[in-house]
């Protein structure tokens, strides 16, 4: 429970020095690391709509302002709209032929808003149909936005240009489309001519014009006694900054905003972490390689009232959730040395890259742009990682030092049949009767010795860590080994285990 | 952190055959129309109206104590009709919350005295913390949590959390152990 | 304060055995009251009006307020017609009018009088003391006040249905008042 609700008492380190709860981190099995939402890259998979659980293509949600087109929000208490029926009498009372009709209207269910309060007419049909409103200043907005847009693409050209200035190569003939009259013209130096179906260039805005004479202030304000029930809040008018509604009557419904579906990616490896389905109202997922799925999972089951000094013992429950059996082994925590080996690396890692930054456009065509690393062509030659993160030291004050205990002990693999079978446990492990207290199917209580250091003062936080190694099996195949390779993994837990109780 | 053993007086509380544990000092009206799928628990002063139309909860439910369910009723033009409630499976409610909901889907957390509107449709894996008050009609969308009252969204879940709520419900189940008496 | 319990129950009401009564209280004529409700009269008398619904765990208790405990003269609490109590409302005001609709876990404190229209949301605690106007709509946590256009639409769609429904799953306390 208290990882749905609740404070983190145990967190694992990841690679970049963050720590957080294992229901919040991924591993990647292919560079065999712990990764935290900061290392892995958010890629938006799919718009859909909250309401009406509908996808929307990202064109047209580009084009809609991220917005729905169905589905409403109230403007005064920003809930969902629904759409009510109503029935009018038929438009000539003395045709005999004539229904009455359905009208609909918008309405709140919260705040008892409707469409009708700012005299919106009720619709005819069901969905869609609503007016939509103009801003006034539309125009002048979007005239000002493709003058930027074209200083934005001068910018560009003119880098362009300077960057072709820099190298003199010559013309690779085993490009995909051949050479090309606008690469001769680019080559030679000639200014390009335009395609005739290409826009011109849009004509610039008039200038805004200064006034010195300004709407003097109203006496009204400051004589007539307000209404606070027609006035609208901050909050209301914030959140249509478009057209900011002083009185209520000016409350038009807004367009319901858009969530988004995202899909994880490894820095370092560009191999997706996460992906979910396509259809928001799924909860599964086509890739997903949670921290939870591999990691061994550490819980707090008791731990002494904690005094400085003194030995106090703590009780801590593993279970594995891999099908594959495991050996956890205790090491100590360190919150240097890790770094420092990383650091290396991504010294490396950098140095690569810049060698290849300047060939990075030949190979291209080869390799093609965008596509998928497959761990069969070893990839890394050709692909940089897109940021490479530096890893910090892990920031918590590690104040009280478990004693590691020179002992493994071996957890079985998770059976998800064992629930029904009461048969009870065969695997007859021998263990350490000093370090595991109890067993049962795939999770072990361990009992482990903590002291906090004699220098806490009594309200302070303990916190405590150490490093958990344990057998992970990489069931990914390569072309090399047909078999799941057995690799040690190691990462860092830390428990917090509450407050300083007493001194010595 | 682990979870403690929960104790109940084991007179209070009657175990069917399929594993739900029922209290005896609940009010179950229509209990002919409340279909509990299999180790659910209710505790004791809930209230489910199966009179008022079918209430169906799937596996590994907790309701707790003084938790209202309440099917949801749709104004037609011949008259109301209450709408059948149905509530997927490893759904907690917490103690003394309203869950006016047409829909509840499967791992949804729900907190104490919440007020679900309504007619509201939860999808699954989504997390409405303790004290929110859901509007008539809200949709809430899978791996959303929600708050505050107007109940609004104020936040992602974890991906795992099909798996956390497993684990949570199951573990919940396998505490609500009777008081041993020594 | 005398604990004899005298509740009158006119015509066409539906009031569920399990729901808590206690002290002198007049239900009107077409009420519905769900199991588990409680209607605590413990300062003086309550007078329901017709058609409203009361539904479980909600709590309409009135109490004086410390400062008029001694008084002689016992108020009676008022409440008038098509009122909706929904599930665990507390209702302690001292006057209630018609058509009013009072939504889940909102808390009604014993200052306040309500007068006709009034839909105080789920959720909103009001303890200060004031009256609130015709048709004003309470909502959020803050408990933001809004005029409605109109008053909020009677439930007897729904009180017909329950009233089919009710009698055959729950014991029913008789009605003991004939029409006049």
């Amino acid at each position: 429970m208290s990882y749905i609700i609740g404070s983190d008492v145990v967190r694992y380190a990841c690679t970049c020095g963050i720590l957080k709860p294992i229901s919040k981190l991924y591993f990647c099995r292919h560079c065999l690391e712990v990764r935290c939402g900061f290392c892995v890259c958010h890629e938006v998979d799919s718009h859909f709509c909250g309401k009406c659980a509908e996808n929307l293509p990202s064109s047209e949600a580009r084009l809609k302002k991220n917005r729905c087109g169905n589905c409403y929000d109230c403007p005064s208490c920003h809930q969902q709209l629904t759409t009510r029926a109503a029935t009018v009498g038929p438009k000539n009372p003395e045709d005999p032929k004539a229904t009455p009709r359905k009208v609909f209207y918008l309405l709140c269910l919260l705040c008892r808003w409707s469409s009708r309060d700012v005299g919106i007419p009720d619709q005819s049909a069901v969905s869609g149909g609503w007016p939509e409103r103009e801003n006034i200043h539309a125009n002048r907005l979007q005239e000002i936005q493709d003058m930027y847009k074209g200083i934005v693409l001068l910018d560009k050209q003119q880098k362009l240009e300077k960057d072709k200035k820099k190298q003199r190569r010559y013309m690779s003939f085993t490009d995909r489309t051949g050479i090309t009259a606008s690469m001769l013209r680019k080559r030679v130096g000639l200014p390009d001519i335009p395609h005739p179906l290409l826009k011109p260039k849009p004509k610039e805005p008039e200038p805004a014009v200064a006034k010195e004479d300004v709407e003097e202030l109203p006496e009204e304000l400051l004589t007539k006694p307000v209404n606070l029930c027609e006035v609208t809040t901050m909050e209301q008018r914030l959140v249509q900054p478009e057209w900011q509604p002083i009185t209520v009557e000016k409350l038009f419904p807004i367009h319901k905003q858009l969530s988004v579906k995202r899909s994880q990616r490894c820095r370092s490896c560009e191999h997706n972490v996460s992906k979910p389905e396509y259809n928001p109202n799924s909860i599964k997922f086509k890739i997903q390689l949670f921290a939870c799925f591999h990691i061994p999972e550490v819980r707090i089951v008791t731990v002494e009232p904690l005094r400085a000094g003194k030995t106090c013992e703590l009780l801590l429950k593993f279970s594995n959730p891999t099908q594959h059996q495991t050996v956890i082994t205790f090491l100590p925590v360190t919150l240097e040395m890790e770094e420092t080996k990383i650091s290396e690396q991504v010294t490396e890692d950098k140095s690569v890259v810049d060698d290849y930054l300047l060939e990075k456009k030949q190979p291209l065509s080869l390799t093609g742009t965008g596509s998928q690393p497959s761990s069969l062509l070893h990839a890394s030659l050709s692909r940089q990682p897109s940021i490479t993160v530096k890893p910090r030291p892990i920031a918590v004050p590690v104040v009280a030092d478990i004693t590691i205990p020179t002992s493994t002990f071996i957890l079985p693999p998770r059976d998800d049949a064992a629930e029904y079978d009461d048969s009870g446990d065969t695997h007859n492990i021998q263990d350490d009767s000093k370090l595991v207290i109890w067993r049962k199917s795939n999770k072990a209580v361990v009992k482990l010795q903590v002291t906090p250091k004699e220098d806490l003062k009594i309200g302070d936080e303990v916190v405590a860590g150490f490093t958990m190694q344990h057998i992970y099996v990489n069931t990914i195949t390569t072309v090399d080994n047909k078999e799941p390779q057995k690799c040690e993994h190691k990462v860092k837990v830390f428990v917090t285990l509450g407050n300083l109780v007493g001194s010595e | 952190m682990e979870m403690q053993d929960i104790n109940y007086n084991k007179s209070e509380y009657v175990e069917t055959a399929s594993g739900n544990k029922v209290s005896r000092q609940t009010v179950l009206c229509g209990s002919q129309n409340i279909v509990l799928q299999g180790k659910v628990i209710v505790q004791s002063d809930a209230i489910i109206r199966g009179d008022l139309a079918n209430v169906r909860t799937g596996r590994y439910c907790i309701i707790s104590k003084e938790a209202v369910i309440r099917p949801p009723y749709k104004k037609f033009s011949k008259g109301v009709a209450f709408f059948p409630l149905t509530m997927g499976d490893h759904v907690f409610v917490g103690e003394r919350s309203i869950v006016n909901a047409a829909v509840v889907g499967s791992y949804v957390y729900i907190g104490k005295n919440v007020v679900i509107g309504r007619r509201c449709v939860l999808k699954d894996c989504c997390v409405i913390e303790d004290d929110t008050i859901l509007a008539p009609e809200t949709v809430v969308p899978p791996f959303t949590k929600y708050s505050g009252s107007p109940g609004m969204q104020i936040g992602e879940v974890p991906e795992c959390q099909q798996d956390l709520m497993i684990d949570f419900t199951r573990s919940y189940y396998q505490h609500f152990v009777p008081t041993k008496i020594i | 304060m005398t604990s004899r319990n005298t509740i009158k129950i006119h015509h066409g009401s539906i009031v569920c055995e399990e729901s808590k009564l206690r002290g002198d209280i007049t239900i009107g004529s077409n009420c519905i009251i769900h199991p588990s409700a409680a209607i605590i009269a413990e300062a003086g008398p309550i007078i329901i009006g017709d058609c409203c619904l009361i539904e479980e765990q909600a709590k309409i208790i009135h109490r004086l307020p410390f400062d008029q405990s001694d008084k002689e003269n016992t108020p009676v609490l008022i409440i008038g017609s098509h009122n909706v109590f929904e599930v665990d409302c507390t209702v302690e005001a001292c006057k209630i009018g018609d058509n009013n609709i009072f939504e889940s876990k909102c808390y009604v404190g014993n200052k306040l009088t309500i007068t006709n229209g009034c839909i105080i949301g789920a959720g909103c605690r009001l303890t200060e003391e004031q009256t609130l106007k015709d048709n004003t709509i309470v909502y959020g946590r803050s408990c933001q006040m809004r005029e409605g256009l109109d008053r909020p639409v009677p439930q007897t769609l729904q009180m017909d249905t329950l009233s089919k429904m009710l009698p055959n799953y729950h014991h029913l306390r008789k009605p003991n008042k004939k029409n006049q």
